[in-house]
């Protein structure tokens, strides 16, 4: 991916979160709000790990026959 | 208003037959399309609570139409996303056997859903299941017929376990009519049957397998069906059902997960398609107490939408596959300026079956999770919130990995150019449908089961939207932060890997140790009977070579004393022993003397007479 793209991605994204979580936290005081963004981490990272463990039992090639 | 009950199998089946007579040209092309359109009009003139009822025996009709709210939705989408599969395939199907395959299927699965008895259902239910093999087979590779044969392996096991289940219920209740099933033998048999069509694990192997090694065209129809039945079975006999839910939150992680490791472009939505099945099975066993119309309006909503996106990611996918020749996404790339409608309509697609605000897919997903959590009692609701939360998560990854590295990562040496109009044409209305239904969900409330309640959710309550918006971009920036999911030339086992090993031990054990045993046996029954015709044709031959081994053991101890005298005469002796027993059968030997025979069967004859009078069965006249 483009670095220009991907930094402009990533800043936007910073940029949404941060006032996310100030919202949450800050003004509205509910941090239930805020569950999206763990889901979303939690939800990344498991399947990480599952996608690694699985790798274990991959092999090589085009085919799956 | 016209009062119009005409079951849309009809319609379909006498296309299907007229398919043949059209040659290949322009007229078929043009009676595809007007196919299309008087299916949909047919299925949208029916009105609920009109039926059509064949009596075939005192007692027992088989109804061929039942329009209800649920299964009017159902013909509406089969209805409109089978006519969008049968105007796509007019660019990719040349052969008129692939046609009557698809059309026989389409007809097949409208029956299904109209039916209103079990019989019924199983009839249509079979038919699904081996003209869809034929879209499978008509890819022409041994690949598709090997996974044409798995796949029909194991639709005729569900089946036999259907109709198994299917007789069961009626010997126990005399009722045929479709509706919940008791508990018991019948009713596990049942779950099987239609678990097989569902995917449910560990019985979706099929799916991933056949799905992408059918006909471009085929894979769309294939999409389109045969799972959705199934879902629709489970709505009517299993709602309600705890395991089921369980079920559908464990499909939606796993199909997830699997389409995440996927390179081939077909593959990965094969495998998303049991994960989004896994929505609509968790659905529909929720639905029991307050949650019952929320969760089942939840389930056909999401399979309504389901069927919009999925399509269009198929025919997406097919699009790209027929302009290329290339399937796996490590091949691919490049494409977004080669073919910009084809990827505008499959970004939109992806959008929606990730669950992005302003999308179907928003809107359902949130039903089923907003059900969810209205769970009350127990764990229930908090595992399956989790569970169909993460798959969200895992859902979006797949997809900015299909359409990030399909269309949009570097690749100068492909060549392609956009897909045909007639590709092109159902992809863009299916798309569109997508936004549609996503801005202005009222449109698909009003179709569902239970429109009261759907009319009371709100899929854009504020808080809501504002966790979904949350959850879908950490998972962007993560995704792309990481490039963790860039696909690789990789094949991932799964269950099958076990049942293609176990089938191979069968077949092994089948081919060697029952086979040698089969041979053994056969010898065996061979010698007895050899023995049998041997002593029959010659009684005695046998007690002769009996009493000549006798007296070859009663003088083979004295040899040892007067060898130098009797080894000369004694060696002569044993060889034409030998000789004796070595004769075969077929060779002339002593045959028995007429006299002989009719002096045993006088004897016998006389023991007969004998034993009659020791008995007093036999009287004397005196």
């Amino acid at each position: 991916m483009d670095k220009k793209l991907k930094g402009l991605l990533i800043l936007l994204v910073s940029v949404i979160i941060v006032v996310s979580a100030v919202f949450v936290f800050i003004i509205d005081r509910h941090s239930e709000y805020f569950t999206g963004v763990l889901y979303g981490a939690a939800g990344v990272g498991l399947f990480m790990l599952l996608a690694k463990i699985l790798s274990l039992i991959q092999k090589e090639g085009k085919q799956d026959d | 208003m016209i009062d119009f009950a005409l079951p849309p199998f009809i319609i379909i089946f006498l296309g299907a037959a007229s398919i043949p007579l059209l040659g290949k040209g322009r007229a078929r092309r043009i009676f595809l399309v007007a196919l299309a359109v008087l299916c949909v009009a047919n299925v949208a003139l029916l009105k609920p609570q009109t039926g059509w009822i064949l009596p075939i025996l005192p007692g027992v009709d088989l109804i061929l139409l039942q329009a209800d709210r649920l299964s009017l939705i159902m013909g509406y989408i089969f209805a409109l996303a089978g006519g969008a599969a049968i105007v796509y395939s007019i660019s990719t199907v040349e052969e008129t056997g692939q046609y009557v395959c698809a059309l026989l299927y389409m007809g097949s699965a409208l029956g299904a859903v109209f039916a209103g008895d079990f019989f019924t259902l199983y009839i249509f239910w079979e038919i699904m299941a081996f003209s869809s093999l034929g879209l499978i087979w008509y890819e022409g590779s041994r690949r598709a017929r090997d996974a044409g044969m798995r796949y029909i392996l194991f639709h005729l096991f569900g089946g036999a376990a259907l109709l198994a289940g299917v007789i069961m219920h009626y010997v126990n209740t005399n009722v045929i009519t479709l509706g919940p099933v008791k508990p018991g033998v019948g009713y596990f048999l049942l779950l099987l049957g239609i678990g097989v069509n569902v995917a449910f694990i560990p019985l979706h192997t099929w799916l991933p397998d056949s799905y992408p090694k059918a006909t471009i065209a085929g894979t769309i129809f294939l999409s389109i069906f045969t799972t959705k039945t199934g879902i629709y079975m489970l709505a009517r006999t299993f709602s309600g059902v705890e395991a089921v839910a369980y079920m559908g939150g464990a499909m939606c992680l796993y199909g997830v997960i699997f389409a995440i490791l996927q390179n081939d472009v077909r593959k990965l939505l094969s495998y998303h398609i049991v994960s989004q099945l896994g929505y609509m099975v968790a659905g529909v066993g929720m639905a029991s107490g307050l949650v019952t119309e929320i969760a089942i309006n939840g389930s056909i909503a999401h399979l309504f939408n389901n069927l919009l996106f999925k399509t269009t990611l198929f025919m997406c996918m097919g699009a790209v596959i027929y302009a290329t020749g290339k399937n796996n996404l490590t091949e691919l790339g490049g494409l977004a300026k080669k073919m910009p409608v084809t990827m505008v309509t499959c970004v939109i697609a992806a959008l929606s079956i990730s669950g992005v605000v302003g999308f179907n897919g928003y809107v359902s997903k949130g039903m089923v999770i907003h059900a969810a959590q209205l769970l009350e009692g127990g764990h229930t609701g908090v595992i399956l919130t989790t569970a169909l939360t993460l798959g969200s998560v895992g859902t979006l990854i797949s997809f900015l990995k299909l359409t990030y590295f399909a269309f949009f990562s570097k690749n100068e040496e492909i060549e392609a150019k956009e897909a045909p109009l007639p590709m092109l044409v159902p992809m863009c209305v299916t798309a569109f449908l997508c936004i549609v239904i996503g801005v202005y969900p009222k449109v698909l409330y009003a179709l569902l089961p239970y429109q009261e309640a759907a009319l009371h959710y709100h899929a854009y309550e504020a808080g809501h939207t504002f966790g979904v918006i949350q959850l879908l971009l950490m998972t962007v920036i993560l995704f792309f932060m990481l490039g963790f999911f860039a696909p690789h030339d990789k094949i991932t086992y799964d269950i099958d890997y076990l049942y293609r090993t176990a089938g191979r031990g069968f077949i092994w054990f089948c081919e060697k140790p029952l086979m040698g045993f089969a041979h053994a046996m056969e010898n065996g029954v061979f010698k007895i009977v050899d023995m049998f015709v041997r002593f029959f044709r010659d009684p005695i031959r046998g007690p002769r070579v009996i009493i000549d081994l006798i007296g070859v053991a009663l003088i083979k101890p004295f040899v040892l004393l007067f060898n130098l005298v009797i080894h000369p005469l004694y060696k002569y002796y044993e060889r034409d022993l030998e000789k004796v027993k070595s004769q075969p059968i077929e060779e002339p030997i002593t045959s028995v003397s007429i006299g002989t025979a009719v002096l045993l069967v006088l004897l016998f004859f006389a023991l007969y007479l004998i034993v009659m009078l020791i008995h007093g069965w036999l009287k004397l006249i005196p």
